[in-house]
């Protein structure tokens, strides 16, 4: 009996359709709907002094804590440093109060008895005030982020005595000079200095020469490098490169942005190859992204991985013409490119055809080119 | 089946044709407001969502490739202005939920205040008030430390604070009480912004400040730029008119879902045309010309069109006349949302939503960084998930009549969960196989979307009936007073809000955006934010479980408004009756209750 009431549908009333109440001309401002609050408009609160007083007393105590947590959320020691377990110390962030040009990374405030000897990622990130950093013997340990956007920086400077790591002219190098950690991103205005040359020349400008290039904008690395750190290089405003003929990996981001890159050769000895090493086996996800000046790559026979984006952007149309890196040569031919080396997505540049966009075509089993 | 089909659009023809100039028994809107509606708020969308790429924040490409500001300055800036932010705000309230109209006793202070603001924030700005310090002393070198701030520039940044409220405070009083008897309280300020802003925004992209070498220099400057930029506003005002178009609850869902979302394709058209535009440009969205040009004339046609439609669309809240509204005195308003036990519960979930505060636009960074989109390729997709939402929209008024508003919020809330939890996964697992990635996460976003619209609607329609309820609590909407809740939950928010920022700094996010290209950063940064977002979505669930205002409710708030408007319409008939038997001009001032 009871399932069969239950089972008769009653009719549903639409609540919005339902019929208004009846509200009395003079009970507007008082009707009360039945469930819901009371209104209550002009009129004096019950309890108004205490009720205000706790308002103001919350409000103040919720205003203070906001301001006082969101100072202590900007608030930013110059140096950030983490103990490590073995009593030595991270240095994890380093503020610059905006005045600080040079400095010197050894210990913490000064007390040899608290070594710093790693050096986090990011510590330095968009820093645009360093120029100089002196790195102590007591460092061990350096990400390759640690100088990742430090805008101004001219030079790193290693401790002799640093069993791990060591600089030449300001690069900074493992100690064995198997890996270039970072080519600081100013050097140039270094080199133009040491040069004895006043002011920054740019194509076009009537003293540029090859000159000035070769003495600000040209680095070679020792013969002794087999890998290029992560970064390495990036935004540098370096025009030519040379690579030597033992390197072996090129890692992500290690040319990142260098605009101005127009030439890379490699020196085995005494002679000189254009584009890159033929011990070349790993190249890292967008190893050389940007590099618009660039025109000529020749991916060797041995690169077994090429990273995803490698060569991102490296193209460009220019009033309808292709312009940059517009095709990419290979050794290998395309079946055993296709089989022995593992490419990322996107890894070859891609411009602007018909709405969408178009990879540059690879030349399998090219020759290299000399040197122009 | 057919014949039935045909028959129904006959009829659905037949409604509109005799419904196209008045509305039907129980409704409000003639449909050829609907067709008003569609234009005006298409082009008033339109222009807000462009003025989106002009903002002073991290997310803007003009801030961070042009002006090069650092990431944590805007956070120092916005802790300058804050304390000082709390009084004025108060004032703003008053006199914005007064619509413009208060004592003339008060009204001459704030006046007052004002002007005394702009004079104190302009001598600020000129001079040089750190020099009244020590240069030695503790407070100086503090100042100088911060990143992009020195002492002398976070007083002329202060100063800049000064000048913006004063002017926007004495503009607002002036503008409300001048226009809004003419347009309503929510489109005025489209009548009394339009001509500003449209010179500010082509403007904003041709002053040369960006060139300035000096940072600290460049973080002032721009911020006095941004001031000026933001003293006008052009907010999409015209669909929050519309969003009280009607008293009848079920037509406000029908015009949201019919001529607003149908509206929202002018927008979707640019989104599809802008990326394509700026990709032609040399340097794409980095180009200097996108805010030269390409912004500036998609602004100022969609304010145009905006302006010319504008005046068709109407506010129809249930209201007393101007002349009789309630005087809201400040603890009325204060007392008045307090009591509001909805505004507590949707407090709530405020503060649980705000977990995710800081976070960077990750869907932009997922195409733009790690699937590298642009052109045409982005649009499409852009595009394709943005349209996911339509088809549920277009059924809103199926899904809120058949399901209640807790049920739309909780489901909302889970799908949220699970839909970024399948994101992060995808992005930790399978980060490198960037195509395999990308597919589900845009597939995920794309159902995410799907999921999204309908409890979107109903949560609009929501805040509308909230708004009534508080009408019929305090006799006005109280819309300003409400920010209070705000400043209860500030301390965790502010908190939570400012971890996001400073754990991106630790994962290497800062005023350098190309961080985005590494990997692990990338990961790092999304990611990290997502987890923390998948928590508050979680919790937020929870406040949902305890609501109980339904349509029953709803329907009787508006009788009693309905009621309310009537009686006093009459008894300020009356009373001009007594004045002045033929009144040929507008009613004057009736005394106000209070």
């Amino acid at each position: 009996m009871k399932k069969e009431e239950k089972r008769v549908k009653r009719p549903k009333v639409d609540p919005i359709q339902a019929p208004p109440p009846e509200i009395p001309e003079d009970e507007i401002w008082t009707y009360r709907i039945e469930g819901l609050q009371e209104p209550h408009i002009g009129g004096r609160y019950k309890h108004s002094a205490s009720k205000k007083v706790l308002v103001v007393a919350a409000l103040l105590v919720a205003i203070g804590l906001s301001i006082f947590l969101s100072v202590r959320a900007i608030h930013k020691d110059t140096f950030q440093y983490k103990e490590l377990q073995d009593g030595s110390y991270e240095l994890v962030k380093f503020s610059n109060p905006g005045d600080i040009h040079e400095m010197t990374i050894d210990c913490v405030d000064g007390d040899a008895a608290k070594p710093v000897t790693v050096l986090h990622e990011y510590m330095l990130n968009c820093d645009d005030q360093l120029q100089t950093v002196r790195i102590g013997a007591s460092v061990t340990q350096i990400d390759g982020k640690s100088f990742y956007s430090c805008w101004n920086l001219q030079a790193i400077f290693v401790d002799e005595n640093n069993p791990n790591y060591c600089d030449l002219d300001g690069v900074l190098y493992t100690k064995d000079l198997s890996e270039i950690l970072c080519y600081p991103i100013d050097r140039d205005l270094y080199l133009r200095e040491k040069a004895g040359i006043e002011n920054e020349l740019f194509v076009g400008d009537p003293d540029y020469s090859d000159d000035y290039v070769q003495k600000v904008q040209t680095y070679a690395l020792p013969q002794q490098t087999k890998r290029i750190g992560m970064l390495a290089f990036n935004y540098s405003d370096l025009v030519r490169v040379e690579l030597p003929h033992g390197l072996e990996s090129i890692e992500t981001m290690a040319f990142f942005r260098c605009v101005n890159l127009r030439e890379i050769t490699t020196r085995n000895g005494d002679s000189v190859y254009a584009s890159l090493p033929e011990c070349l086996t790993f190249i890292g996800s967008d190893a050389f992204s940007y590099d618009q000046a660039l025109t000529y790559m020749y991916i060797p026979e041995k690169v077994a991985e090429i990273g995803h984006h490698a060569f991102w952007d490296t193209v460009y149309k220019d009033g309808g013409n292709i312009a940059g890196l517009s095709e990419i040569c290979v050794q290998a031919d395309e079946a055993s490119f296709k089989k022995n080396v593992r490419t990322g997505d996107q890894w070859r540049g891609e411009y602007d055809h018909m709405l969408f966009k178009k990879a540059v075509p690879v030349r399998y089993g090219a020759q290299r080119e000399g040197i122009k | 089946m057919a014949s039935d089909l045909s028959g129904k659009i006959k009829a659905l023809f037949k409604e509109i044709k005799m419904h196209w100039n008045t509305p039907a028994e129980g409704k409000y809107v003639p449909y050829k407001e609907y067709k008003d509606i569609l234009i005006a708020v298409g082009s008033n969308y339109t222009g807000a969502k462009t003025l989106e790429y002009i903002v002073f924040a991290a997310s803007c490409f003009l801030i961070m490739y042009h002006y090069k500001l650092p990431y944590l300055t805007f956070s120092i800036i916005s802790i300058i202005n804050m304390p000082l932010g709390y009084i004025w705000t108060l004032i703003s309230w008053l006199v914005s939920d007064n619509l413009g109209r208060l004592e003339k006793k008060t009204e001459r202070r704030i006046i007052a205040l004002y002007i005394s603001l702009i004079v104190v924030g302009l001598a600020m700005i000129i001079g040089n008030v750190a020099a009244l310090f020590d240069p030695a002393s503790r407070f100086v070198t503090y100042m100088n430390s911060l990143e992009g701030i020195s002492c002398a520039s976070a007083f002329k940044i202060l100063g800049t604070h000064l000048l913006y409220t004063g002017w926007v405070g004495a503009r607002a009083i002036f503008w409300k009480k001048k226009l809004i008897p003419k347009f309503g309280r929510y489109k005025y300020s489209l009548y009394s912004d339009f001509l500003p802003k449209c010179i500010m925004v082509v403007l904003i992209g041709w002053l040369p400040f960006y060139k300035i070498p000096d940072v600290v220099t460049r973080v002032w400057v721009a911020n006095l730029l941004f001031a000026c930029y933001n003293l006008f506003g052009f907010e999409n005002q015209l669909e929050i008119c519309t969003r009280n178009i009607s008293p009848n609850v079920r037509e406000r869902i029908l015009v949201r879902s019919y001529p607003i979302k149908l509206s929202h394709i002018f927008h979707s058209i640019l989104a599809i045309l802008l990326p394509v535009i700026i990709g032609m440009l040399r340097y794409k969205w980095e180009d200097i010309n996108v805010y030269r040009y390409v912004i500036p004339i998609t602004f100022v046609t969609a304010a145009v069109l905006t302006m010319v439609f504008a005046g068709r669309v109407q506010e129809r809240i249930p209201q007393p006349p101007l002349e009789k509204k309630v005087q809201i005195h400040f603890w009325d308003g204060m007392f008045g949302v307090m009591r509001n036990k909805y505004k507590w519960m949707l407090t709530v979930v405020n503060l649980l939503d705000s977990l995710g505060n800081g976070m960077l636009p990750f869907v932009t960074i997922l195409y733009l960084y790690t699937f590298r989109l642009s052109g045409l390729l982005y649009s499409l997709i852009v595009a394709l998930v943005s349209f996911a939402g339509t088809p549920p929209d277009l059924l809103a008024p199926y899904f809120l009549k058949r399901f209640t508003y807790k049920q739309l919020m909780i489901f909302y809330q889970l799908s949220r969960a699970i839909g970024n939890s399948i994101i992060v996964l995808s992005l930790l697992f399978l980060g490198d196989r960037l195509i395999l990635c990308g597919t589900i996460c845009v597939v995920t976003l794309f159902f995410l979307e799907m999921c999204k619209t309908v409890p979107a609607t109903a949560s609009y329609d929501m805040e509308v009936r909230i708004n009534d309820y508080q009408m019929y609590l305090s006799g006005e909407r109280l819309e300003n007073f409400s920010g209070v809740f705000g400043w209860f939950t500030g301390p965790i928010t502010s908190f939570v809000g400012l971890i996001i920022p400073l754990l991106l700094l630790k994962f290497g996010f800062n005023s350098n955006w190309d961080v985005l290209f590494i990997d692990d950063s990338r990961i790092k940064i999304i990611v990290i934010p997502i987890i923390i977002d998948i928590i508050g979505y979680l919790l937020m669930t929870i406040p949902y479980l305890f609501w109980d205002y339904d349509d029953a409710k709803q329907s009787k708030v508006m009788a009693v408004l309905r009621r309310r408007e009537e009686v006093t319409g009459n008894e300020l008939l009356s009373e001009q009756m007594q004045t002045d038997p033929e009144p040929d001009t507008q009613p004057v001032n009736a005394e106000v209750p209070s």
